[in-house]
Parts: C-alpha cells; structure tokens; sequence
C-alpha cells in the first residue's frame, strides 16, 4: 500500500484546520472492545464516507461523533477546538447535525413542528411558538429536497418515502458544520437520491464538512471525497483520497484477507412449485396495479427487481401468504393457499424472511434458538408439550452450518450483530420440514460481507434441495448474481423477464423503465 | 444501522439461575427473622403462605398477560363479581354450583378481554381498565352495593379453612398453581407462543403462528388462575363483596415487578413471580405482626417494593453511585 | 355509486378530522347524546339548577384528568393521583388553619412533590410506571394517615368562608369554578403552545426518536409526572374547598375515573396527543352520567358500567376509523 505517501499529500497543507478531528479513540463496553484506536478527519466543504463492516465499530464512532455516548479514551477537535460532548443536544448546538435512516420523526406532529424538532429541544423560555421555524423557511426546506406538502399535515399521513425526506430537509435546514448522514438513502427513489446528493454537494461548497456512512460503493463513488475504513475498531484507512483507492482495495481493506467468491453456479430447475395466478396488490400498497401471474419451479432463483416504491418487497411478500391482496389466488404443487395467511402457508411448507428485520423478524429478548425455532415449535411438540432437546436437535445443525457467531445459541437475538440475526431468520426457514417456497426480502441489507456470502450459499443450497426460491432486493449486484431470471416490477406490476447474465446496465433501464431498443 | 437508544441488552440468564429477586427474598427473610418476634415461628409462615397464597394465584395469571405484552387491571373487579355471583347462586346452586357461578363469571371476564385484545387488536390497557370498571359495576348492581353475607357453612369455607394431609388448601392451591404456570411456561408449546407472541408480535404472525389464539387462550387462562383465586378469597370472607379486592391488579403487578419481570412483554419465568409474591406476603405479615399504626405499614411496603424492583433495575442507584449512561446494544459489536 | 357516497363520506370525516382528530371526537359525542337522553326523559335534568350542580361538581374529576392526561401523552402512567388529592386536601385544610385562606396553596404544593417524586422515580431511575406510582399510592396514603393521626377529617376553621368559595355564585360561577377553569385554560396553552408541552407530545408520539434530537427524555417525565401532581393537588385543594374539611380518604377510586376521563377524552389511544377540551369533556361526560342516574333513580353502579363500555367502545371505535380504507396523502414529490 502507499498509504504513507496519501498520508503525507492530505496532510500536506500546514494551515489548514480539520472541520473534525478524532484520534485515539478507545471505546469499552464492559468486556468487549467496541473501539480501540479510531481516528476520522474532515476536511471542510468535503464529503468523507465512513466505511466498514458491522461490527467494525462505525456505529460506535458515529454516536460518539454526534455526541450520543462518550468515548472512554481520545480526543475530539471540533474546527481545530478541543470539544467534549456532553450529548446529543451539545452537539446539535455545536453543528453537529445527524440525519438517520431509522425515522426519527414525530408522527402525531405536524411536518412543521418536525422541522422543528431540534429547536423545540434547544429553545429557551416557555412559549413553543418563537421555536418554530418560519413558515417559508420551512417551505424552503422543502423545496431543497423536493418535497411540495402541506406544513399542517400530521406526519403520519404522508409515505415513508416522504418522511425520509422530511427528515432529511430537517437535517439540511439546521445551521451545519457538520452533516452527518447515516444511511439515509434507503428509503428513496433514485430521483430523491439525486437530489439529496444536489443539496449535499451545495452544503459543501458552502464548507460544510459531511460525514457519509452508507453500503453502497455507486453511491460513495458519486459523493465522497474522502475515505476512512474501520476494522475492529482500528482505522486501517485514514482519512485517505477516494480516488486513490480501487473498491478492490476497499473491500480488501473491510474484510481483511477474505475475497468475495465469483460467479456462483446454479441448480438445474425442476417442475413448477409455485403458482400464483392473477395476483394484485391492493390499494393499501398505494400503487396502481394490474395482475401479476408467477410461476417458480423447484430449484429456481427468481429475483424480483425494483426501485424502492415500486411494489416489489410487497409483492414478494404477498407471494408467501405475508400480506393480504387484491386479487389473485396462490397454489403450491397444486394446493391452494389463500392470501395473506401465513399460518397455512408455513403448514403448506413456504418460508418467508422479511425486509424489516426488527419489527418482522426478530424476537429480540428471546434466544437465538428460540428465534431459529419460532416457524417449527409444533414439530418438537406433542401433545402440546415441549419435548425435551427437541428443540436444540432441530435446529443447531442450522445454526452451525450457517456458522452463528458467536455460536451462543442461549444468548438474546438482539445482542447478535445484523448479519447473525439474519442467519437466525434464515435457519428459522431452512428448519422446517418439507420446505418447498422460500421467499426472502433483502436478504442481506445492513449485513457484513462474510455473512453476506455465507447467505447466498444457503440461499442456493436451499434451491439445490428443490426449493422454489424467491428473492426481492433493492441490491441489483446481489439479484443478478444468485436469479435464475429477474421480474422487473413497477408500479406494482410485473413489467417483463431479463434471463440470467443481463447486464447491470440493461437492468438498471429495464427498472427504470426505459427498454432497450 | 443506528439505533442510538437501542434496547439495553438483557443479560441472559439459563432456565437453572436464580432471578435477582432470590437475593431480595433471603434478605428480607433473615431481616424479619431477626428484627420481628414470632415472624419465623411455623404457625406464622403458615398463616404468611395462606394469606399470600390468593396473590399468588391470581399473580400467576397476571404473569402470563405480562409475557403475552399486556397487562390485566380487571383482575380486583371480576374477583369481587365472582364473590357476589357466587353467595347469590348459593341458594339455588348449593356451594360447588355456586363457586362454580362465580368462577364462570370470572372466565367469561377474561373471555371478553381476550377477545376484545386479540380479535380487535384494542389496547390490553384499555379494555381491561373497561372490563375493571363493567365487572365492578356489575357486581354493585347485582349486590344491591352493600356486601351480602352467606350462610355459614363447612362446605363453603373449606377452600380458605380446610386442610388436605394436614396442609391449607390455599397453600396446596398456589404451589400447584406456581408449578402448573412454570409447566406452561417452560415446558408447553402454548407457553413457547406466548413468549414469541409477546415479544414480536408481527414477528410471531409472519412466523406462521395464529396469534390471536394464543392471545385469547393467555387471557382465559389468567381468568382460571383468577377464578380460582377469587373462589379462595370468596369462601374467606364468606360473603358477596362489590369492593372485595380493589388492589389485587396492582398488587400481582409489582408482585411480577419485584419478580424482575418486565411488563415489555416476551419475558418472565414462574420463579419471579413466586419470589415477587413472598417479598410481599412476608411484607404484608411482618408489618401486620410489628404492630405499627397502619401509616407505617403502609411507608414501609411502599418502600420495600420500590426498593426491590430499583434494586433490580438500577442498583448503582440504590448504592448511590453514579449512573452511567444508557448501554448501547450489542448489535454493533460481536 | 354507493361506494362512492362511502368514500366521499369518509373523506368527509377525514378532512374534518384535520380539525378535530378522531379519538377527540369520542368525548363530544357521548357528552351530547348522554345529555339529549337525559333530557328527553326528565326535563328537570335541564334546569339551570341542575346544570349549575353538574357544572360544579365537574371540576375536581375534571382536574385529577388533566393532570393524567399529562402522564399518558408520554406514554406513562399515574394511579396515585386519588391518594395525592387526598393528601392535598388535608395539608390544604391544615395550612388553612394556620396562615388562613393563602395556606390553601399549600395543597397544590404537596401534590406537585409527589408529582416530582413519581417523575423521579419513572424518569430518573427508569422504573416502571405502574410500579413507581403503585409505591408512591401507598406511600402518599400512608403520609395522609400519618398526618391525620389515622384518618381523621381535618376540619376548616373558617369552614363557612371557605366553603363559600365553593358554592356561591360570584358571578354566575363560584369562585372555585372559575378557578378550575382557569386552570384547565392554563393547562390546554401548557399543552398547546408551550415548549414544555410540545416536548411532551414529541416523547409520546416516538419515545426512540426523542432523545435523538436532543431532548432530555428524563426531565420531560419530570415536568409530566409534576404537572400530573400539581393538578391532582389543585383537586385535593377543590375538594377540601366544596367539603369545608380535608379528607385525608377521600379519592380512593377517583384515579381510575380520572384515567378513564382522559381516555374517553382521546388521550391514551395512540400517545402524542391530548387535548384538554376532550378530556374535560370527558370528565363532564362521567359526571353528567352520574348525576342523570341519580336523578333518575338508578344505582351510580350502573353508570359506572356505562364508562366502562364507552371506554371500551371508544377503543372500538378508533379501530374502525383506522381500518377504512386509505386514501392517498395530499403530498406530492415532484419529480
């Protein structure tokens, strides 16, 4: 590597003050090390991504950037001056302004009062009113990100797309030396990407310094500047020139030795497992849509691909009985399932492993075996009693070929990382008997690379026992390397078949609904 | 991948380790053995267990509610319905037809709660404060508002004064009822749903579970063991009382509380309730036996209860210590 | 064609509930139809007297529901505000005694410590709501017996000076009306207009989201659980006020009407919103229930069983409302 000589370049202007500068930082909890030597340096006007796998400690360093916890160890500089966070507020008061991708909004208040979320927290006195922000400020906020709606309006009433967007007009209207966005691409269109991506970039030249997490090497190769990537809890690259770096040596640097496996091969499809004739979301999806007839055989991988919004995570969902529809009828080897009842659909042997993995999936307190079981408790059950070591002979072998880590299979779920809970989701299908559909959403959103892989062997494996696969991921790298075809859905309908081997261009075309000539 | 206020983590303790609250019930046990004459004479921890025993029954349905993620406020209301239904039946039904009068009111109570929590998904907070306020109503009107007596009779005090092999019957009853509920929760399926129910419940239905059976019947069942306590409680006071029991919801709650039970739901084992329901039993006895003018008893179970759960929950707190700030979960470590 | 008569119907409702939302339109609702029922069979029911009774017998019920509602909008939970007015009512009463008249505000002093106490307990040491003000019901009954020497009423020595603060009207009111009613007024900007309210409403509406922004979760469930104190000690004052005497039992029962008021008037349905005029409503509801039952004839029980249906019905009917079919937000992302 030639870090030393990237080093020396960025540092090279003697002058120049550090928007933020971290060092040293050593964050314990009780015995385990979260952090132990991280450092991260803004430049001013620069937008720097944050990289690493879970666990590599980003989060941690996130919250201690934005003033949520303090670090045991280390130093912070904010504008060249040693700062300390008391908490979230402080931060706030100081320019630190975060935009999170889980909601942080207020549904019963209106999109004005969210707006104004961080002045009602920080105002003095007693009257709400002078802490509300104007209302053609707030309308200018808007206008920012492209969002036109009624500043009256209870949150609640508007999509979920439109409250990420709020959430972001509210971090962007705040006085900023310091944007940070965590992951806040998730729940938008490409437009509305764009547009932040616009606004990001005006901030900047303003010399605002932004602080960029995100999965998504398009998106930091379109945005960052700069780059830092943690490994347990160590920066093995410093604050370094994206330009300089190849996402190879990105990816080398996350993960250590480990490289991503090549193309995969895939299973031989069988007959026709799964049916679904004149399926049609309802108009609780919000969408227009015209039925939608499915078919996957036994030991096929069919991806649904989509832009976020355009029905394909409900549309795979009402696939596996997970939602109810419209219109439309479901069948299994020729039984019928009727929609929207998952009780009858995990009896007729169709797994489903949904998008949101904490409200859906998880059963936090629980133990991992628990979780892993939840899907198969009548099979180690008789007479409505549990039969002793049942539980653990059903499942642990799922768990260690799934390589559970750590492998403390009475620990809670929600002290595992996300890549493990998932695995859990995962084994809770893989377990039960006679599985013939397995439907996953985002199979790997917000996990690390090795769990990642680990996943996708399953999934084929999974195929290559005859199960009908079905997976709907915002990830197109990840459709296009385990589908045997990809559905493109719209608008909540299915808008053709790209085969296996398309190219990420033409499906990002297809998806956005311009056809190749 | 942020969740800056995520849920602290919960340390896991095995099916075998005792609850915190073990510690709670061996203090107060040696402080009262020690400071209270006559509190650990065998014919006071005899009387101790039989008045304790009606919590204890009633608290093991409340356990169940609690895992299930709700909560149980109709439990004094229907207990009181059930008294009175039951002397009124005594006439026409003999005494087992009138127990039985009385408990069947107490399970159709929790009947109409579950279904109102399952089926209509109304909030378990709500409907039972409703159902406390329809089961108390009704037992007034039906009394006339003033407490009846029943007829003296061996029959219908034998479940508060009779002895099996030498044992109150009410003590037989709440040991059963301990073990019964840590055979539900530990060892049955329907135990398994309503940990998974209570802890996720999107989660649990995705998973393929019917939900709001396992809702209803968590509710029934907490009806029986309240039935059964309400039997108990009416065949002691041996008369029909529209107010018999107005603290008994409060009273099972911070007994699960002192247990190191959550009222978040997805957790709780029968061995904290047990332990929640000593505490306040030996309470309720120490206090009765020391004789204090009835203002102290109370400060002191005020006391002892919050200082068992404050124990539990933020002990650097009760050490005087400071706090440190909330832990984040784990999720971002391993 | 009928389909579209339901749709516009529900948009109907919909839009009006921009005005009013729909767990606020339950009190109203009950209040106007319990009226018209009793009015339609006893026309006495109507008299200016009877209403001048109901409408100042209202206000301690309608001020323990204020302060509840409080507590509820963070998602929290009070059942010691009966035994706090309680506890108020007799220092009220006691401190009248001593310094006259002013001493009264002594009451609503006690009732905001407790009130501070409970904040403490639930947002300082993060115990359980239902257990912390369990504690604190036994704790503050015990303190009221304490100071009673066993419960004895504390009688007013200027009883009949007092009391007319309760009964006579100054104008139209008495002055014991009007000053519940300024301080339901007082409540409603507290909630509305007031930073300390919109914290409120923020830490009930999405308690994860409420430190995020840099709220102080802790010191929000202290001003709630303080403010629930202060008017549970307005109506322990009010009480001691309408009786000439403190009455260190009195209240038991009272907080789970008070809750069942703030119920009825919308507050615990979805947290993040109150309203001071339904819960009030509320309160008027249940009284003018028991009233119109007593005039008839017919057991308060009964009435008692009515609130209990209607609490329920109101979660019913909240249900319902959510379960109709949605309709496109009026937002639009331009593209």
């Amino acid at each position: 590597m030639t870090r030393t000589a990237i080093t020396r370049q960025t540092r090279g202007d003697p002058g120049k003050i550090w928007t933020l500068e971290v060092s040293g930082i050593a964050k314990n909890y009780g015995a385990t090390c979260a952090l132990r030597n991280a450092s991260l340096r803004l430049r001013p006007g620069k937008v720097h991504a944050l990289l690493g796998e879970n666990g590599a400690g980003k989060s941690t360093l996130v919250k201690i950037v934005v003033g949520a916890i303090q670090p045991d160890r280390g130093r912070i500089a904010l504008n060249g001056v040693p700062t300390r966070f008391a908490g979230v507020r402080q931060a706030i008061a100081a320019g630190v302004i975060p935009i999170y991708q889980h909601l942080s909004l207020f549904p019963h208040l209106s999109v004005l009062e969210n707006l104004s979320a961080f002045a009602i927290a920080g105002a003095a006195g007693l009257r709400a009113r002078p802490a509300l922000v104007p209302r053609a400020t707030a309308r200018a906020w808007l206008d920012a990100v492209g969002l036109d709606c009624d500043l009256d309006l209870p949150v609640e009433r508007l999509s979920v797309g439109e409250r990420q967007l709020v959430e972001i007009a509210r971090g962007l209207g705040q006085r900023c030396t310091l944007l940070v966005l965590d992951e806040p691409t998730a729940a938008l269109t490409h437009d509305e990407t764009d547009r932040l991506f616009g606004v990001v970039r005006r901030l900047c030249a303003e010399g605002t310094a932004v602080l960029f997490i995100s999965h998504k090497f398009d998106e930091i190769e379109a945005l960052a500047d700069d780059v830092t990537v943690l490994r347990d809890g160590v920066a093995v690259i410093d604050a370094e020139p994206l330009a300089s770096l190849s996402r190879a040596e990105l990816v080398r640097a996350m993960l250590g030795d480990m490289v991503e496996s090549g193309e995969r091969a895939l299973p031989q499809p069988g007959a026709p497992m799964l049916i679904a004739t004149g399926l049609m979301l309802g108009p609780a999806a919000g969408i227009a849509t015209r039925p939608a007839d499915i078919t996957v055989r036994a030991g096929e991988i069919v991806g649904l691909a989509g832009l976020v919004g355009s029905g394909a995570l409900e549309l795979a969902a009402a696939l596996a009985g997970a939602r109810p529809v419209a219109a439309g009828t479901l069948a299994v080897r020729g039984e019928t399932l009727p929609a929207g009842d998952r009780a009858r659909a995990v009896a007729a042997g169709v797994g489903y492993v949904p998008a949101d993995r904490h409200a859906e999936g998880l059963f936090g307190p629980l133990a991992a075996l628990q979780n892993a079981s939840s899907s198969t408790v009548a099979l180690f059950s008789r007479g409505g009693l549990l039969r002793p070591g049942g539980e653990a002979a059903a499942l642990m072998p799922w768990l260690r070929r799934l390589n559970l880590h750590p492998f403390q299979p009475e620990r809670p779920a929600a002290g595992f990382s996300g890549g493990n809970q998932q695995k859990l989701l995962l084994s809770r299908n893989l377990a039960v008997p006679d599985l013939r559909v397995l439907v996953v959403l985002e199979p790997t959103r917000g996990v690390d690379i090795a769990a990642r892989e680990t996943i996708h062997d399953a999934l084929v494996e999974a195929a290559g026992r005859g199960v009908a696969v079905v997976i709907a991921s915002s990830d197109l790298d990840e459709v296009m390397a385990l589908s045997h075809r990809i559905l493109v859905v719209r608008h909540g309908s299915l808008d053709g078949e790209l085969p296996r081997g398309t190219g990420r261009a033409a499906l990002m075309d297809r998806l956005a609904g311009r056809r190749a000539a | 991948m942020m969740a800056l206020t995520g849920a602290r983590p919960r340390r896991f303790s095995g099916r075998l380790n005792p609850p915190a609250a073990v510690w709670v019930v061996l203090l107060l046990f040696c402080v009262f053995a020690l400071a209270v004459p006559r509190f650990a004479s065998a014919g006071n921890l005899e009387n101790l267990l039989r008045v304790g025993s009606i919590l204890g029954i009633a608290a093991c349905g409340q356990t169940i509610v609690l895992i299930l993620g709700g909560i149980e406020f109709s439990f004094g209301a229907s207990a009181a319905l059930a008294s009175v239904v039951t002397v009124l039946a005594l006439p026409s039904a003999g005494v087992a037809g009138g127990f039985a009068a009385g408990a069947a009111a107490v399970l159709l109570v929790g009947l109409v709660n579950g279904t109102l929590v399952a089926r209509f998904s109304l909030p378990p907070f709500l409907v039972t404060l409703g159902m406390l306020m329809v089961a108390g109503g009704g037992a007034a009107v039906l009394a006339g508002g003033l407490p009846i007596d029943a007829p003296p009779s061996d029959a219908f005090s034998w479940p508060a004064r009779g002895r099996v092999v030498g044992i109150p019957v009410p003590i037989l009853a709440a040991a059963a009822s301990f073990v019964l509920l840590h055979l539900l929760l530990a060892h049955t399926r329907a135990g398994r749903l309503w940990y998974l129910v209570g802890a996720n419940g999107t989660a649990a239905r995705l998973s393929g579970i019917t939900v709001w059976r396992s809702v209803l019947a968590g509710y029934l069942l907490a009806g029986a063991f309240c039935a059964l306590a309400a039997v108990i409680l009416t065949s002691r006071v041996a008369s029909g009382q529209p107010g018999l029991a107005p603290n008994l919801p409060f009273e099972t709650i911070a007994a699960c509380a002192v247990g190191g039970i959550p009222l978040a739901g997805g957790q709780g084992r029968a061995v904290q309730t047990l332990c929640g329901v000593l505490v306040i039993a030996m309470l309720n006895n120490a206090v009765v036996l020391l004789n204090l003018p009835v203002a102290y008893q109370q400060l002191m179970i005020a006391a002892v209860i919050l200082g068992a759960v404050m124990l539990q929950q933020a002990p650097r707190l009760l050490l005087l210590l400071p706090v440190r700030p909330a832990r984040q979960s784990e999720e971002d470590r391993s | 064609m009928s389909v579209n008569l339901l749709r516009r119907s529900v948009d109907g409702l919909r839009a009006a509930g921009s005005v009013l939302p729909i767990p606020f339109r339950v009190a109203p609702l009950c209040l106007i139809l319990a009226v018209a029922v009793f009015a339609a069979i006893a026309p006495r029911f109507l008299s200016l007297g009877n209403a001048a009774n109901i409408g100042a017998q209202v206000w301690v019920l309608a001020l323990l529901a204020i302060g509840q509602m409080f507590v509820l909008a963070t998602r929290g939970f009070d059942i010691s505000v009966g035994a706090v007015a309680a506890l108020s009512s007799v220092c009220a009463a006691m401190a009248c005694n001593g310094w006259g008249l002013p001493g009264l505000s002594a009451g609503a002093l006690a009732g905001l410590l407790c009130g501070l106490v409970n904040g403490a307990l639930v947002g300082t040491l993060g115990l359980q709501p239902v257990v912390a003000t369990l504690g604190s019901l036994i704790a503050v009954r015990g303190l009221s017996l304490l100071i009673t020497g066993d419960g004895q009423v504390v009688p007013l020595d200027a009883a009949g000076a007092v009391t007319r603060l309760g009964f006579e009207p100054m104008p139209v009111l008495p002055a014991s009306s009007w000053a519940a009613l300024v301080l339901a007024v007082g409540a409603a900007l507290l909630v509305g207009r007031s930073l300390a309210g919109r914290r409120i409403l923020m830490a009930g509406s999405n308690p994860e989201a409420v430190a995020l922004v840099g709220v102080d979760t802790r010191r929000v469930q202290l001003w709630a659980y303080g403010l629930c104190g202060l008017f549970a000690g307005f109506a322990g004052v009010l009480m001691t006020v309408r009786a000439g005497s403190g009455l260190p039992t009195e209240g038991a029962g009272m907080e789970l009407q008070a809750i069942a008021a703030a119920v009825i008037g919308g507050t615990a349905l979805s947290g993040g919103i109150a309203s001071v005029a339904a819960v009030v409503t509320g309160a008027a509801f249940i009284q003018v229930l028991l009233t119109g039952l007593n005039l008839q004839g017919v057991s308060p029980f009964v009435a008692q069983i009515a609130v209990g249906v209607v609490i329920i019905a109101s979660g019913l009917l909240e249900t319902l409302l959510r379960s109709l079919p949605s309709f496109p937000s009026q937002s639009r992302t331009r593209t």
